[in-house]
């Protein structure tokens, strides 16, 4: 832009200079050369006077008389022609040769009106020659003519000055158009795109600027949109736990967040990762992410570091075309583990129920079959009543614990002294404990406590009952209530097997024994422990264990008053 | 946006990552027909695996071919190239390696002698300098290839004590000694295997440092 100012402004000077150095130089020339036509005419005028107008002879006498004084001096050429046109005398030329002058422009001016006056180029157009006639006395005709350059011969002969005239405006010009050029073009220059100020610049731009403004404030609206809504994004990916990552079509990662990143193994600092399979490339992560690339969704498990996470990858399409996919990572260890749990529970099941089936069945089989002896009988039958009895307590432990899961107690909640049941439960179990040579002993003061009291009886007496099996012939159960400010404890310490360290935490679990082979002998359901622990959350408690294998065990169970 | 010579060496990069996968599983399923039960499956897996590894690797080479000759690489991608050009032969070596100690694991198998002499330590550590090697190239990392070279002196050491163990075996068990000449054979490759996991190192090390 600067340029084509540049350029305007430079023709438009050096036109300017120019034409006004044209027009001084003509007006100049026309002034010199009417200053030389009056010369002319005043020196026929003079002529005209000096002669004594009597013959045309003694005219031509006293004029070559008069060029002979003045020769050298007179540069003019001076002619004298009778009324017929006749040249009689001419100081330049020979009269001889001469053709007849009556036709000549400034002669028959003159003849017509007294003076004539002509001018004519000369053939090579470098001369003008400039003619004044004047009529003397009888008709006969002076003339004095000279010569002038002609513009183009003067400009020639000071082509020098011209031309150093003509570079000295192109330079005037030159300097002149980049100063103009640069003033037009700064203010446009000058403006603030990003803020433009109408009002200052150009008001041809102002629609311009209008526009860029209005334009800048909608891609700010759209940035800000933008980066609103990926910060939304990325604020709510972030706070998942579960990984997730978008994958391009040639596997490259455009997004994730660093809950993928931890699951996989990745770190931060290296964070220019590029294909999703430089996270992990195992045989089953590999081929979600192909199958998904190929359109298909697809759901796989693997373990990392002893968690399941179930991989599920979903192909992004667009159209048909699959443009990426959406990994998502799920941690399924606790989901995994907890199935694992209920498969176990219904195996427990099924083989707890099974076994005192399979004994009834089988003495059954032989009462039917009459090769029991009638002795016999009732010892068999014992043994039927025996399991049968196994099996109810079993069922009813089930139930009560998924009464317990279920929080589905139609029992009243009372007050009942947890000390009382705690003495009930070791009377109930005296016997049981003489036999094995085990001394129970309950200690500690009242404990008002209200909760369902079939509930706390059963957990009292599970926790003595399971001191009182797992103890060691001579060894004692000692039971302590404690009334405290918030709550009430119940420790329940005994000197018997203790537990191995790495199963303290199993043994709340349903059908867990630390010793499957001895259990069976001891008696009960596997499930008593698992009451215990569900009575105590029904009762907003809990319950504790700590143990040393060989030393003994002690069970607290905390019981907050309401 | 992004030129095709990028693409194609993040191509190539991904390619190189899923056969480096493919060697891991290789030799994870060869050792795995050595001592656990599921031996012809495994046998199939590595079997497959190196018809994969034999036909990724002419991929690969014809990738790394197209890139030399259309793109002219210099300096770190070119480094890049060639050592891809080099490591995909390493590869292809540990998938036949590993097809190799397969096929020894269908006949030794039924015997408990693997569990008699250390091989499974020198399996298991032969399996991670291969996962180092795989994982210095993925992730760019310099000490972890500096860490899977290293790694190969113990391999060897482990070796040699294998080798022992075997001729201690030999002499005082006569019958069997065709399997311990087997295993001691298992016991080759595998160090052969972790001379491979050094050489990827190495070119790991090379395309990134340009160090040789």
């Amino acid at each position: 832009m600067t340029k084509r100012i540049f350029g305007g402004a430079f023709a438009v000077s050096l036109i300017a200079i120019l034409s006004s150095v044209a027009l001084v130089l003509g007006i100049a020339y026309n002034n010199e050369q009417q200053l030389f036509i009056r010369q002319l005419s005043q020196q026929a005028m003079l002529l005209a006077a000096t002669m004594d107008n009597t013959t045309p002879e003694d005219d031509v006498k006293s004029l070559e008389k008069l060029s002979a004084d003045i020769h050298g001096v007179f540069e003019n050429r001076i002619t004298y022609i009778d009324p017929e046109g006749n040249v009689l005398y001419d100081n330049k030329a020979d009269i001889t040769t001469m053709e007849n002058h009556l036709n000549r422009e400034e002669i028959a001016e003159a003849l017509n009106s007294g003076t004539g006056t002509a001018i004519r180029q000369s053939s090579t157009m470098s001369e003008t020659t400039v003619y004044c006639a004047r009529v003397i006395g009888f008709g006969c005709v002076v003339r004095v003519s000279g010569t002038m350059d002609t513009v183009l011969a003067r400009i020639g002969s000071m082509w020098w000055e011209v031309l150093l005239v003509v570079i000295a405006a192109a330079l005037v010009s030159m300097g002149v158009a980049a100063l103009v050029a640069r003033a037009v073009v700064k203010p446009i220059n000058s403006i603030d795109l990003k803020n433009p100020d109408i009002g200052e610049s150009y008001g041809e731009i102002a629609p311009l600027l209008h526009r860029i403004r209005d334009q800048n404030k909608e891609i700010d609206l759209r940035i800000e949109e933008l980066t609103r809504s990926r910060r939304e994004f990325s604020l709510i990916t972030e706070n998942m736990s579960e990984g997730f990552i978008i994958i391009d079509s040639r596997t490259e990662v455009l997004s994730y967040n660093s809950a993928a990143l931890k699951i996989l193994g990745g770190d931060a600092e290296h964070s220019e990762i590029k294909s999703v399979l430089a996270l992990n490339r195992s045989e089953a992560f590999r081929k979600a992410v192909e199958d998904s690339l190929a359109g298909k969704r697809s759901e796989t498990d693997l373990t990392l570091s002893d968690r399941v996470y179930q991989i599920i990858a979903t192909p992004a399409l667009n159209g048909d075309k699959v443009s990426g996919a959406v990994i998502i990572i799920l941690d399924i260890t606790e989901k995994e583990s907890r199935e694992e749990l209920r498969r176990e529970f219904t195996s427990n099941v099924s083989h707890e129920l099974k076994t005192p089936l399979t004994t009834i069945y089988g003495i059954s089989d032989m009462l039917v079959g009459g090769i029991v002896k009638p002795e016999d009988i009732t010892g068999f039958a014992r043994n039927i009543r025996d399991e049968a009895g196994r099996m109810i307590t079993l069922i009813e432990d089930i139930l009560k614990l998924s009464q317990l899961d279920e929080n589905s107690f139609t029992d009243r909640q009372e007050q009942v002294d947890i000390l009382t049941l705690a003495q009930l439960a070791a009377e109930r179990l005296t016997p049981m404990a003489e036999s094995s040579h085990v001394t129970i002993s309950v200690t500690g003061s009242r404990a008002e406590f209200t909760g369902i009291s079939s509930v706390l009886e059963e957990m009292i007496y599970n926790l003595v009952d399971n001191a009182v099996k797992y103890n060691k012939p001579g060894g004692r159960v000692d039971v302590e209530v404690t009334d405290g400010a918030d709550d009430i404890t119940v420790t329940v310490a005994d000197t018997g097997i203790g537990i191995p360290a790495g199963s303290a935490d199993r043994i709340f679990e349903r059908f867990y024994r630390v010793d499957k082979s001895h259990s069976r002998k001891i008696g009960g359901t596997g499930l008593g422990l698992s009451i215990v622990k569900h009575g105590a959350a029904l009762h907003g408690g809990t319950v504790s264990v700590s143990s040393k294998e060989g030393i003994g065990t002690t069970f607290t169970l905390t019981l907050p008053k309401k | 946006m992004r030129n095709r010579f990028d693409e194609q060496l993040e191509q190539l990069n991904i390619q190189l990552i899923k056969m480096g996968a493919l060697c891991e599983e290789s030799i994870a399923c060869a050792v795995k027909a050595l001592f656990d039960e599921r031996t012809s499956e495994m046998i199939d897996k590595v079997n497959e695996n190196e018809i994969e590894t034999d036909h990724m690797e002419h991929e690969i080479e014809a990738l790394c071919m197209r890139l030399l000759l259309h793109q002219q690489p210099v300096a770190r991608d070119l480094r890049s190239v060639s050592s891809a050009l080099k490591m995909i032969s390493d590869m292809e070596r540990i998938g036949d390696q590993s097809q190799d100690i397969a096929e020894i694991a269908g006949f030794v198998h039924s015997t408990d002698l693997a569990g008699r002499v250390s091989i499974s330590d020198m399996a298991d550590k032969a399996i991670s300098m291969v996962t180092m090697s795989v994982d210095s190239f993925v992730k760019r990392d310099v000490d972890l290839a500096h860490a899977a070279i290293a790694a190969d002196d113990e391999v060897d050491k482990l070796f040699l004590e294998v080798r022992n163990e075997l001729i201690g075996l030999v002499r005082s068990d006569a019958e069997e000694a065709e399997y311990f000449m087997d295993l001691l054979m298992a016991a080759k490759y595998l160090e052969r295997i972790a001379d491979h996991a050094t050489n990827i190192a190495e070119w790991v090390l090379y395309s990134i440092t340009g160090e040789r």
